[in-house]
């Protein structure tokens, strides 16, 4: 990193990323391996009961991280709702809930509004 | 006709998808040249037959067709309730569940291998058969659920239809992350099987899944009435706390396979009580669904699913409660007769060199008892033996030289075999489960939870950690923390999705909803490590171990069938 010159905001963030990390090194902190005797973790850990079938994934996203979801759920959740994308786990508009977006026009600022259903 | 209705309607709406069913009446026929089983019950012919006309030989059109678990058929009549409309109180469903489960149901050798999902389990299975058939399934639901059903081909068929028809997006949804399409897969060249993925699963189903099986024939003429009265032991393992002993009395209701129960189970670790009673039913003989609640706390409903062994000797399954059924204990019920039993110890592990009181739980045990009627193997020594409450303390000493293995505890001659280990040192530490998960809640949505336990280990005999014959030595009191889970940079899920309990491990999830506080008003979802430190006895530094949680958004659809026990 020492030859190159930051030019944008995410440059200059992975840029402060490494020093934050050498800074850890420094102090003698393993970062990387803290179970003793660790297990590798080459593959991404999903955890148990998500669905990762569906892209982008309701728990977790293709890397087992939540970093690429769709945020805030309630922003795209009525598309779901409509389009029976999740159903197992939207209510859908077709069968199940037909009047599920009643109370509720727009669910990121009515979200205390939704229902849970019983299918 | 409310049924044929909505199925018209979804087909409608479902659009170019019709052709590949077969019209109503047709579907009638072809079903009816298989060997269905008759329908005997009013009550069923009574609700249903509107709709399920019956033939000569009382065989119901597509009921009779089909055998499936009690939670299965429980599911089919909310399904037939919410969406076709069908008059049925909650009572009559109750007795048709019943009816149908008993007689259309899963014989204990289909069932036994897909009890987790009864059970509610977490864990980690992968089915073993048809790769593209499960993937095609297990996108909504594990591939359990299609297993704790058998149908004829006609029968299949009309499942996968309905499946379409509901949800028509399951034919071009993008699965695997966009690697293809469930009706239109990019097949490779090599690729003989040019089926479309659907009816590869309906043959697939039909030939692995078929309603006549000679295992569900054999049990229909075996299976007798389920006389499980009396008191059974409870051996328990609760997770965070450890093993748990107790007893559970069972008496007879008046209704058949009816059972109110009544359980005492004492957490071996801390002493702590606990008092339940309940009720259950038997579903097809061997299916135990039960519901109780803790001494005041009624509100707080346990559910019982437990599988029963054929000679109704033993019972095993999971009691479980919460929102999302993530709060669980294991349990392990052994018939008591009139001789005595050893169910275990208190602890797993004994350390060589040392000394320790033991303490051993079992059933009908002597009320006095000698040192030497208490043996845990060679190199352990018994100086003291007392017996309070019909649990046994064992005061004992374990030589420098003891051979460190699992060792067998006998008590006045009745042996538990592997029930506690000697070992040297502990080699580590692991936080269980490896990965958790748990919900974002208490605004709209019930939260969901995560118990966390750290777990001693010795590395065993072939002297490596993380191999299969690492002894387990007990639960240890670490100190519980979280650090961030590097996603993106500057995470900042530690700051939003939960908190975890320093001395318990349980992990408890930050609210539901946008938070404004986030950037992009995000959910407090997220991800974390969870951190265990604990110093061994004799160490200078503490062991770290960890795991990971990802704490998501709720579910808004509750498919779980919780009636099963009522």
């Amino acid at each position: 990193m020492r030859h190159l010159k930051t030019l944008n905001q995410k440059a200059a963030r992975i840029e402060q990323y490494v020093k934050e990390q050498e800074a850890i090194a420094a102090e003698g902190e393993d970062v990387v391996a803290l179970q003793r005797g660790g297990v590798p973790q080459s593959a991404p850990n999903i955890p148990l009961g998500c669905a990762v079938i569906f892209s982008p994934g309701w728990e977790v996203d293709r890397t087992g991280g939540t970093a690429g979801l769709c945020q805030p759920v309630e922003r795209d959740l009525f598309d779901c709702h409509i389009g029976c994308y999740w159903p197992a786990q939207v209510p859908d508009q077709l069968n199940h809930a037909p009047d599920w977006t009643n109370k509720c026009a727009a669910a990121q600022k009515d979200w205390r509004k939704i229902d849970l259903i019983f299918p | 006709m409310a049924a044929c209705t909505a199925w018209i309607r979804a087909l409608v709406l479902a659009g170019g998808i019709g052709a590949a069913l077969l019209p109503s009446s047709a579907f009638a026929q072809a079903v009816a040249a298989d060997a269905g089983i008759p329908i005997e019950s009013d009550l069923v012919k009574s609700k249903c037959g509107g709709c399920h006309k019956p033939d000569a030989n009382n065989r119901m059109t597509r009921i009779s067709y089909r055998r499936a678990s009690p939670e299965n058929w429980e599911r089919t009549i909310e399904r037939m309730v919410t969406i076709n409309k069908a008059a049925v109180s909650a009572a009559d469903a109750r007795a048709i569940v019943k009816y149908l489960a008993d007689h259309n149901g899963l014989a204990p050798s289909e069932a036994r291998p897909i009890a987790f999902e009864f059970e509610r389990r977490l864990i980690e299975w992968t089915y073993d058969g048809d790769k593209d058939v499960a993937t095609l399934c297990s996108g909504c639901h594990a591939f359990s659920r299609v297993m704790s059903e058998r149908r004829t081909k006609d029968e299949w068929a009309g499942l996968v239809s309905m499946h379409r028809g509901y949800y028509p997006l399951t034919d071009n949804q993008p699965i695997l992350n966009g690697s293809g399409f469930r009706r239109s897969r990019s097949l490779p060249p090599e690729e003989t099987d040019k089926r479309q993925p659907m009816e590869k699963a309906i043959d697939y189903f039909a030939k692995t899944f078929p309603l006549v099986t000679a295992d569900w024939t054999e049990w229909t003429s075996a299976v007798t009435p389920a006389n499980l009265g009396g008191r059974w032991a409870v051996t328990a393992n609760i997770p965070g706390k450890g093993p748990a002993y107790g007893e559970m009395t069972v008496t007879a209701d008046a209704s058949p396979d009816t059972f109110v129960t009544k359980t005492t189970m004492t957490v071996a670790k801390t002493g702590e009580t606990v008092s339940r009673t309940g009720k259950a039913l038997i579903y097809t003989g061997y299916q135990w669904r039960g519901r109780g609640a803790d001494a005041g706390k009624p509100d707080e409903p346990w559910r019982e699913v437990m599988f029963v062994e054929r000679d109704r000797t033993e019972m095993w399954g999971r009691w479980f409660t919460g929102a999302y059924d993530e709060i669980g204990i294991d349990v392990k019920l052994a018939k008591i007769s009139g001789s005595p039993m050893v169910l275990g110890a208190g602890q797993l592990a004994l350390k060589r060199g040392g000394s320790a009181s033991v303490t051993i739980f079992g059933a009908n045990l002597p009320a006095t008892l000698a040192p030497g009627d208490v043996s845990l193997g060679a190199g352990i020594t018994v100086s003291g033996v007392a017996v309070a409450n019909g649990v046994v303390t064992a005061r004992v000493a374990v030589a420098a030289d003891a051979k460190a293995g699992p060792r067998d505890v006998v008590v006045a001659g009745v042996v538990k075999p592997s029930s506690l280990v000697v070992y040297d040192k502990v080699d580590g530490v692991r936080v269980l489960p490896r990965a958790g998960l748990a919900r974002t809640g208490g605004a709209v949505f019930p939260k969901g939870f995560q118990q966390f336990e750290a777990m001693a280990f010795a590395n065993g005999p072939d002297g490596k950690p993380n191999t299969r014959d690492d002894w387990p030595l007990g639960l240890v009191d670490a100190k519980w923390g979280v650090e961030e889970y590097s996603a993106t940079f500057n995470d900042d899920d530690l700051k939003y999705v939960g908190t975890i309990d320093a001395k318990t491990g349980f992990f408890t999830p930050a609210l539901d909803g946008p938070n404004p506080a986030r950037s992009g008003n995000r959910n407090n979802i997220g991800d974390l490590w969870i951190t265990a430190d604990y110093t061994p006895e004799g160490a200078a530094e503490p062991i770290r171990a960890r795991a990971q949680i990802v704490v998501a958004p709720p579910v808004y659809m509750r498919w779980m069938a919780s009636e099963v026990g009522k």
